[in-house]
């Protein structure tokens, strides 16, 4: 049995996409999600095999949100595009699975051929943005997009992810290692990542150092990352 | 007594031979103030000859020479300034010196003279800004008298032995003076008079010239037709009061005015040999009616004598000719030819203007064209995508929704880019959302709260369709909450105000692909109906956008 998700914010357009998989009975659909953030928490939580992607999304593409996921953790992917010249140009160039709408069945079957012949996830690095401009986060229980430039710093606790920014505090189902490899914040503790923009003051301590923020926060440096850090603002 | 009889009739052959000099354009060049060389070498060669002849004509008197020579130099400085003044006066005593007899050097040494100072008086005068001064009459009587007097006194200085200058003095110094005087402010008068002539004639020319300038401007640029020509020849024969005016272009004739209009019919083809000559040539053709008569070719009736041809230009293509005709009975003033060939000018850079702003337009409708014909393939495709979904659960809305994309691309392809009603745009608008709302269901909402009492206000086509489509793509379908869409109407006093805001507040002010067709209804607008109106954004980030555009109320057009 197959467990996929469907992605997409056109509720007719998910609708279709479920309609053409109930023919398949090697496939269960876990769920729907109608947009990206939607979607990050969904796959941590479900964990599907595959999952049908529509590119063209509000705040987060689906491009985004493929490279927001560790790529342990990644499903096998079939995108959908509406029109996308540079996309459908970069998908057919590393043999990428994906549909163009209005779905036409032929393909949709041949493809689901082709994903059940192989469902190991392709590595997909080169056309995935190697910066993420927006990091989806919760308020509560409201959806938030916050501008990666606006984080100050970001701590993993039993909590969870927090993204402290001047816009409060809020959390995000992104793990610290995807954070630290797809945004400029830098690894300064083992729970910390730390923006060097929001920087006011470093005071030097017996573990490391302390930087209080431009917000006036305290963010801990330990000593193994404390070299780098004084490196990368320029006390050598 | 008889002296002075004797040098005024040397001074009226002067006279006289001034007087038909002025007939002449040479005369021209004394009414100009010029400081260029040959101009002065002329003014040198003329006086110096004055004072040549003056000295040959002069009458034997008493060992010496009873003469008009003053008149010369005096003359050639004060119109030539200090430098041409003293050779002319140099050359005319210098010649004086070679005559021989008693007060040959006083003579030479006085004319030499007399010259330099009637130059460095006229430079005076121009220095201190009172050259108009120097064509006085009477102020050149003084200064002849002046240098009269001076040559008297050298005479009397220099000339030995005194007794005999003294009594040849008192025999000619009297009639010098006076006649000499007299001749100079004649001569200057003359000059004078044909100055205020051409002063007067070139600025009625002026007048004339700025007056068909003032009121032909634009006509033609509106196009280059029966009607604007019409317009055009109506203005030059009032102006110019020639006998007929005419203008063609390249193969017919546009209008007629004036004489002979019963036979020279707008809209025949060209007869005349000399129009198609100066349309084949490019060049200026002229019949003057004296050595070369203009015949009419359409009918022996035709009272016109002669015509002048001069060929309307757009860039270096002849477009066509304008036509200037004088009857037989009466001369064409060579003001006239000038003028016509001013006109024919300014009315080759309206042409080429009107040209330029025509082209510009099709530019303009081309790109609004291009842009109206692509749909948004994004929108297309989804829409497409979203019909494919519902045609088997839901026959009747699939067809409903094929029937209102139709109705979309349908309007999209076919309707121009004239003036459309509100109430057009918003069927376009109804057919678009219907489509969006398909799509989105309840995550999008629009709100159209415009009175009917607008809906039969005009403006272009795809003014407001366009903003709520981009209020769409870049603002409500970014969001991840519900967007929603206000469209409203209001008048401020005579102008129309519409306005699209929606709550994504997205809008940056370098979004490209968004200003692109924002851009060009803006400038449709401001094309149409001129600066004040247009489009203007207001947007808080996250908050809000709100996208207005300003038109003038126009008349109810059904």
């Amino acid at each position: 049995m197959i467990s996929c998700l469907i992605i997409d914010d056109e509720p007719f357009a998910r609708q279709e996409v479920a309609d053409l998989l109930d023919k398949h009975d090697d496939i269960s659909i876990l769920g729907q999600c109608a947009n990206a953030i939607e979607a990050l928490q969904q796959i941590n939580l479900l964990k599907p095999d595959l999952i049908f992607v529509d590119i063209q999304m509000p705040r987060i593409n689906g491009m985004e949100l493929i490279a927001m996921l560790n790529p342990e953790q990644t499903p096998r992917a079939v995108f959908i595009t509406a029109f996308d010249e540079y996309a459908t140009k970069a998908f057919d160039n590393n043999a990428f699975d994906y549909l163009l709408k209005p779905i036409d069945e032929t393909r949709f079957n041949r493809t689901l051929d082709k994903v059940r012949s192989n469902m190991t996830p392709q590595p997909m690095a080169n056309i995935l943005p190697s910066q993420l401009p927006h990091l989806p986060c919760y308020s509560g229980s409201k959806l938030k997009v916050v501008a990666t430039a606006d984080v100050e710093f970001i701590v993993s606790d039993v909590g969870g992810i927090h993204v402290y920014s001047a816009k409060g505090v809020s959390h995000t189902q992104l793990t610290l290692k995807a954070l630290e490899e797809k945004t400029m914040l830098f690894r300064c503790h083992k729970q910390y990542l730390l923006s060097l923009n929001a920087i006011s003051e470093i005071d030097i301590t017996d573990t490391g150092a302390e930087v209080t923020t431009h917000l006036g926060a305290k963010v801990p440096v330990s000593r193994r990352y404390l070299k780098d850090l004084k490196q990368l603002l320029g006390f050598v | 007594m008889s002296l002075i009889l004797l040098l005024t009739q040397q001074m009226c052959v002067y006279l006289v031979i001034v007087y038909l000099v002025s007939k002449t354009p040479l005369f021209k060049l004394f009414t100009e103030s010029s400081k260029r060389a040959p101009h002065k070498v002329f003014i040198y060669v003329v006086f110096s000859l004055f004072c040549i002849l003056a000295t040959y004509f002069g009458e034997q008197t008493s060992g010496a020479i009873a003469n008009t020579r003053a008149m010369g130099a005096v003359l050639g400085g004060l119109l030539g300034g200090p430098v041409t003044g003293f050779f002319v006066g140099l050359t005319g005593g210098l010649h004086r010196y070679t005559m021989g007899g008693f007060t040959d050097i006083a003579c030479a040494i006085s004319t030499t003279f007399e010259g330099l100072s009637a130059g460095l008086y006229s430079h005076y005068l121009k220095k201190t800004g009172k050259a108009e001064s120097l064509y006085h009459p009477a102020r050149v009587f003084m200064v002849t008298f002046a240098a009269e007097l001076l040559q008297m006194s050298l005479i009397l200085l220099i000339a030995k032995p005194f007794e005999q200058a003294w009594a040849l003095v008192y025999v000619i110094a009297p009639p010098m003076l006076l006649i000499n005087s007299l001749g100079a402010a004649m001569f200057m008068s003359i000059v004078r008079d044909q100055k205020t002539m051409l002063d007067k004639l070139s600025s009625s020319f002026s007048t004339n010239a700025l007056k068909i300038a003032e009121r032909s401007v634009g006509i033609l640029s509106k196009g280059f037709n029966e009607q604007s020509s019409q317009k055009v020849a109506q203005i030059i024969i009032e102006e110019t009061r020639v006998g007929a005016v005419a203008i063609t272009d390249r193969h017919k004739l546009l209008a007629f005015i004036g004489i002979g209009a019963d036979h020279h019919l707008p809209n025949t083809p060209i007869s005349s040999t000399m129009t198609l000559d100066a349309i084949a040539q490019n060049k200026v053709m002229f019949a003057d009616g004296v050595d070369n008569t203009y015949a009419c070719s359409l009918s022996s009736q035709c009272n016109l004598g002669s015509s002048l041809v001069i060929p309307l230009r757009s860039n270096d293509e002849v477009v066509g000719t304008i036509k200037l005709y004088e009857p037989k009975n009466k001369l064409f003033l060579n003001i006239n030819r000038t003028l016509g060939e001013g006109i024919a000018r300014l009315l080759s850079n309206q042409i080429l203007y009107g040209r330029f702003e025509q082209q510009k337009n099709l530019l303009m409708q081309a790109e609004i064209k291009l842009l109206q014909a692509q749909v948004n393939p994004h929108f297309l495709f989804n829409a497409l995508n979203t019909i494919s979904a519902i045609i088997n659960r839901d026959p009747a809305m699939a067809k409903k929704l094929i029937q209102q994309l139709s109705q979309f691309l349908r309007i999209n392809l076919t309707r121009t880019t004239g003036l459309v009603t509100l109430a057009d745009e918003l069927e376009h608008i109804d057919a678009y959302l219907a489509i969006e709302h398909a799509r989105f269901i309840d995550k999008l909402k629009v709100n159209i709260n415009i009175p009917a009492q607008y809906h039969h206000h005009t403006m272009p086509a795809f003014t407001l369709q366009p903003l709520i489509e981009n209020a769409v793509k870049h603002g409500t379908s970014r969001m991840l909450e519900a967007g929603v869409i206000t469209v409203e109407a209001k008048t401020q006093g005579k102008d129309l105000l519409l306005s699209v805001t929606d709550n994504a507040g997205l809008y940056r002010p370098a979004n490209n692909t968004e200003g692109l067709g924002m851009n060009l209804v803006h400038k449709r607008i401001q094309n149409l109906y001129g600066e004040p109106y247009g489009i203007t954004v207001k947007s808080e980030a996250d908050t809000y956008t709100c996208v207005c555009v300003r038109i003038p109320v126009e008349e109810i057009t059904s």
